[in-house]
């Protein structure tokens, strides 16, 4: 490299040649060093760029390692970072999501979640904790004093408003389920009503094979799709009917069991059949799924849709055309309005995204009633300070952090005490 | 003169420490600046309260004396938070501080045989690292294998009334200076805490009809097992509050204060505040409750408990002349602010050894605490483990599952010091589970082994766990017709009877509800009173005290992953340097001491954890 043997400054990108062992070049490179606490990991580490081929990437590593570099395994560099203090446990997992989040809002909860947005809600939520903490550690510590810790309602109001304050951050993992795992949607119908040119339109590619012939797909196919900002998975299913030979049979299998597991049903309905009408009662009602768009499909082919009413048993009715493409976009719109319904406020930042997270939250809450329970029964303070202890350790396992200092802090805070 | 554990001061730790060194077979002396001052109460005449009895149990059943000095000169006896549950209830014994004193002095030097020498010691002796004995300010030297300092609030000692500033470890007692300097010169770092007293004032003078009575419990909740003595006329005690003249003198004269002229600089506890302080910090609460303590039954001075000051002497007098029943009231000893010298406690081992002289020990007040209790169970534990370094034995440290000892000397290891330290009960995790009732449950093994209690004793509590275990038997046997009951029926309509166990489970019964409702179904037993609680507080908490057993095997597990002594934390990669300079200040013993040292992440631990890992497998 030029410049061998200089001290580097740090964060100034330098030019050179990266050489090998024997001094031949492999490429001209730049090159930037970060010192200790102020780079990713919090450790010194330097970053060399090279040219884009696989060939010269290929040589420089193997430069690297022969000279005694080992490489990182997968997450190694967030790891130290959060071993050496730079980012709390929320963070890392956070950073975790960002390389995995290939949408745009689960990159933006990612992102919130790196910044510590996150973590200072959950740590607003501790802080209420121990406040209710500390007013029913106040009178046990100190029953001589001439302080007046909450009143049975007030402890009981407080431990009811923090319930809900971790309700609301549990429901947000509906939503952080989707943004972290996607929204999955199951396109079903009877067969040949049009669920694979659906599937088609919905991916802007001819994808599905579609024929004339009904019972054309057998198996399901599964994709990907960007439907604004949120990662949506399509499946196209077999066609659902009462007769049909062994492997049809198995398509249908496969797909109630997908239908039973998405969040959300496109069925499909062929406008130039006779019957539809009368068969749509029975088929919704076979779905038992309590998420359904219909779409009233080949519209181009018949003159008038009848007006059938959403409700009573029958779900919103978008007209489509997959052949011209009318009301995709209006069936697009519908499905995003669903979507929206089960996400938080997105500019909150704050979203819970992780099972692990979701399961913490969940004992908390579960401490919380149990206290809340012990309140209402004038049970002895201490043991409703046990429960309240275990919620507030189970915050403290999101975020690590445990401080038993903290209790009495906010006593001497809050109360004059000392004779 | 040569001895085995020499123990410098003859307080609440020294008496212990002495104690515990002959108990288990050791010549100790105690070197003291007055005999007749032996675990003299420097401050308010009570031993026990929230927490501290939970220390003053765990002492006696170590064989401590605390508990029965208390037991024996007490005049007042109470139990707080009867009507919590029993994992809180705390004994407090008004006592007779100057029969409290002379009872400990008697039976130390004439019971115990310790020899207590009059003189004030103004060096530590070592020799190649290790102590050798004390030499006194008036040059006698004193040779020893190990000593113990308990020097309390003597060391630098300085008081504060007003602006006047007087040298002294106490009202009218010389303080420790050579000391300190000694201390210094071994390169231990000295800091500087602060506390104080309310005014002494003459009970004559006090209009005990505009106060509010508080007399003592019945029956006399006596703390060790081993008193004998009979029940008696209790002195009852008085409560007044402060008025708003109070506040506006104190407030007006705020700046003539010791503590607030700046003449004051280090810390006192924030739960003993100063008048002037809690006037300043909570200025809307217009009064404060002040507790008339009588000192004894000999004599007519009276504690006003809640008065504490270091205002000048003449704004004193004006200010209490404003309490309720205090108008025309005599002061007899001034109230005084003292800083003093202690030596922060990251440079004692758990065992209370100092890391830096081997075989010197430091108990009590000198490692940042306040108060008599928490000093006794320093003083004992300094003692047993300056006897098992003689003998070459591990060292005796009780974890915070263990004991309220163990969570003390676990939070003086791994946190500095802010403020004098004191026992609250919600400093102690397990708290379910460490309680007054199972404080010999807990320890007696210990006891035992040390051979710190003699052998009729631990068989006799033997006997009561025997009884305990029957009575929770019989108590699930016994069968009550729910139609026999009042109100507490209310939840058993269901069923026709329900057992006396069940019934004893019943959320928010308290102890005095439960003792006739046994009388009343259980007639035909014969168990102690004691038996009868014990085994009323263990189905009471059975489930949770097995949820926190759960939480104790976890944490044990973290105790259990020891970090060697020689352990280089210096060299280890990947730690940011904060955490490494914690751990070299703290030097923690193992993963779950590393966890608990304030500003130490869970990430700090990760990287210690690989570290010690790979420490384990090469050093095999
Ligand atoms: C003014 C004041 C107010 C206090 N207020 C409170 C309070 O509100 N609450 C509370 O819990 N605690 C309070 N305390 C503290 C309490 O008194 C101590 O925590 C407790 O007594 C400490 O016990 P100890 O054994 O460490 O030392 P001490 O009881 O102080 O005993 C020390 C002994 O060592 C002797 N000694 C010291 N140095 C030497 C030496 N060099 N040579 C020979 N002998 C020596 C002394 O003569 C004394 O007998 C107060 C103390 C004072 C002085
Ligand atoms: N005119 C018109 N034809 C359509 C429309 N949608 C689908 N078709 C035709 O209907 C036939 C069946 O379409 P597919 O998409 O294969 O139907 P499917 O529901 O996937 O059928 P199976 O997989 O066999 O169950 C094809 O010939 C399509 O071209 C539409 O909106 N209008
Ligand atoms: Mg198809």
């Amino acid at each position: 490299m030029a410049g061998h043997g200089e001290e580097m400054s740090p964060f100034v990108m330098r030019y050179g040649h990266f050489v090998d062992s024997r001094q031949a070049v492999i490429d001209e490179v730049t090159a930037v060093f970060m010192p200790e606490k102020r780079s990713y990991t919090g450790l010194a580490q330097a970053e060399i760029f090279c040219h884009g081929g696989r060939q010269v990437v290929t040589l420089i590593l193997q430069e690297v390692l022969a000279s005694g570099a080992r490489a990182a395994e997968p997450g190694e560099f967030t790891r130290l970072a959060f071993m050496s203090g730079r980012i709390d446990l929320a963070r890392a997992e956070a950073v975790a999501e960002i390389v995995a989040a290939n949408t745009e809002h689960s990159y933006s909860a990612a992102r919130d979640h790196l910044l510590g947005t996150y973590t200072q809600h959950i740590s607003d939520i501790r802080g209420k904790l121990i406040g209710l903490i500390a007013e029913i550690e106040a009178s046990v510590d100190f029953p001589e004093e001439d302080i007046s810790p909450d009143e049975k309602n007030t402890l009981l109001e407080s431990a009811q408003q923090l319930t809900a304050e971790i309700d609301r951050l549990m429901e947000t993992y509906r939503g952080g389920k989707i943004v972290n795992e996607g929204y999955k949607i199951a396109i079903a119908g009877r067969p040949n009503a049009g669920k694979s040119s659906l599937f088609n339109q919905l991916l802007k590619q001819e994808r599905a094979l579609v024929t004339p012939t009904p019972g054309t797909t057998r198996d399901y196919l599964s994709e990907w799709i960007d439907l604004e900002g949120f990662a949506v998975n399509i499946i196209d299913t077999a066609g659902l009917r009462k007769a049909g030979g062994t492997i049809e049979k198995a398509g249908q299998t496969s797909a109630k069991k997908i239908i039973a597991d998405c969040d959300l049903v496109i069925w499909m309905i062929d406008l130039t059949q006779r019957k539809w009408r009368e068969q749509l009662y029975g088929d919704i009602k076979m779905l038992g799924h309590n998420n359904i768009i219909s779409a009233q499909n080949k519209i181009d082919l018949v003159d008038d849709v009848a007006d059938l009413k959403a409700g009573s048993g029958l779900p919103e009715m978008v007209a489509t055309s997959c052949l011209t493409g009318r009301g995709i976009k209006g069936l697009k719109k519908v499905i995003v309005q669903r979507i929206n319904e089960k996400m938080p406020d997105l500019t909150s930042g704050v979203m819970v995204t992780s099972a692990r997270h979701r399961q913490k939250l969940a004992a908390a809450r579960k401490a919380l009633k149990s206290a809340r329970q012990k309140i209402k029964l004038d049970e002895s303070p201490e043991l409703t300070a046990f429960d309240l202890r275990q919620a507030a350790s189970a915050l403290d396992e999101i975020t690590g952090k445990v401080y038993n200092e903290d209790i009495l802090k906010e006593i001497f805070s809050r109360f004059c005490i000392g004779k | 003169m040569d001895y085995d554990v020499i123990i410098v001061g003859g307080g609440h730790a020294g008496v212990e420490a002495a104690l515990a060194a002959v108990r288990m077979g050791r010549k100790a002396a105690i070197v003291t600046m007055d005999r007749h001052k032996l675990a003299l109460m420097s401050c308010n005449p009570a031993i026990g309260g929230i927490a501290k009895s939970h220390v003053v149990k765990e002492v006696d059943a170590l064989g401590g004396l605390m508990g029965l000095a208390a037991d024996a000169t007490g005049i007042q006896f109470r139990r707080l938070n009867l009507s919590r549950g029993a994992a809180v209830w705390s004994t407090r014994v008004q006592a007779d501080r100057s029969h409290y004193a002379r009872f400990i002095s008697e039976y130390v030097a004439d019971i115990i045989g310790v020899d207590v020498i009059e003189s004030l010691a103004g060096a530590i002796l070592t020799e190649n690292g290790k102590v050798a004995g004390v030499r006194t300010e008036d040059g006698v030297t004193i040779t020893g294998k190990t000593v113990i300092i308990c020097s309390g609030t003597f060391l630098g000692g300085l008081i504060h009334i007003g602006t006047k500033q007087i040298k002294a470890g106490r009202r009218g007692e010389k303080a420790a200076y050579r000391l300190s300097e000694s201390l210094k010169e071994l390169g231990f770092e000295v800091g500087r805490l602060k506390t104080g007293t309310p005014p002494r004032i003459d009970g004559d003078s006090i209009d005990f009809s505009k106060c509010e009575i508080q007399p003592g419990h019945e029956p006399i909740p006596f703390f060790s097992h081993r008193s004998d003595r009979q029940p008696f006329e209790q002195t009852p005690c008085y409560l007044t509050y402060t008025t708003d003249q109070t506040k506006e003198i104190v407030s007006a004269n705020q700046h003539l204060s010791a503590i607030f002229s700046g003449q004051i600089k280090s810390i006192g506890p924030r739960y003993c505040p100063s008048i002037e302080d809690k006037f300043h910090r909570f200025a809307d609460k217009d009064r404060h409750q002040i507790f008339l303590e009588p000192e004894g039954n000999g004599t007519n001075e009276v504690y006003p408990n809640g008065f504490a000051t270091s205002l000048p002497e003449d704004v004193q007098y004006d200010a209490i002349r404003t309490v309720t029943g205090l108008e025309n009231v005599r002061i007899t000893q001034p109230g005084y602010a003292i800083e003093y010298d202690y030596c922060p406690a990251f440079q004692v081992k758990p065992s209370l050894e100092t890391r830096r002289v081997r075989g010197l020990f430091f108990a009590g007040q000198i490692n940042g605490t306040s108060g008599y209790e928490e000093a006794a169970g320093q003083g004992l534990m300094a003692g047993i483990n300056a006897v098992l370094y003689i003998e070459k034995e591990d060292p005796f440290v009780l974890d915070r599952s263990q004991a309220y000892i163990g969570v003390m000397i676990d939070d003086l290891t791994t946190r500095s010091t802010t403020e004098p330290y004191r026992l609250f009960t919600s400093r102690a995790e397990y708290r379910l589970a460490m309680r007054e009732d199972n404080a010999r449950d807990r320890l007696n093994r210990f006891a035992q082994k040390y051979g710190l209690v003699p052998e009729d004793e631990y068989q006799a509590f033997e006997k009561l766990q025997i009884q305990t275990e029957e009575a929770v038997r019989h108590f699930k046997e016994v069968r009550v017709k729910v139609s026999d009951l009042d109100h507490r029926g209310d939840r058993f309509k269901k069923v026709d009877s329900i057992s006396l166990e069940k019934l004893l489970k019943q959320p928010g019964l308290t102890i005095n509800e439960a003792l006739p409702l046994i009388a009343r179904f259980n007639g035909d037993i014969d168990f102690t009173r004691e038996a009868l609680e014990r085994a009323v507080i263990s189905i009471q908490y059975r489930g949770y005290v097995a949820k926190q057993e759960r939480e104790i095997a976890k944490f044990l597990k973290m105790e259990s992953e020891v970090i060697p002594d020689d352990f280089n934390f210096a060299s280890l990669a990947g730690l940011k340097q904060e955490a490494k300079d914690k751990f070299i200040h703290f030097r923690p013993g193992s993963l779950g001491q590393a966890g608990r040292i304030e500003g130490v992440t869970p990430g700090d631990i990760s990287v210690l954890s690989i570290h010690l890992l790979r420490h384990k497998r090469t050093s095999k």
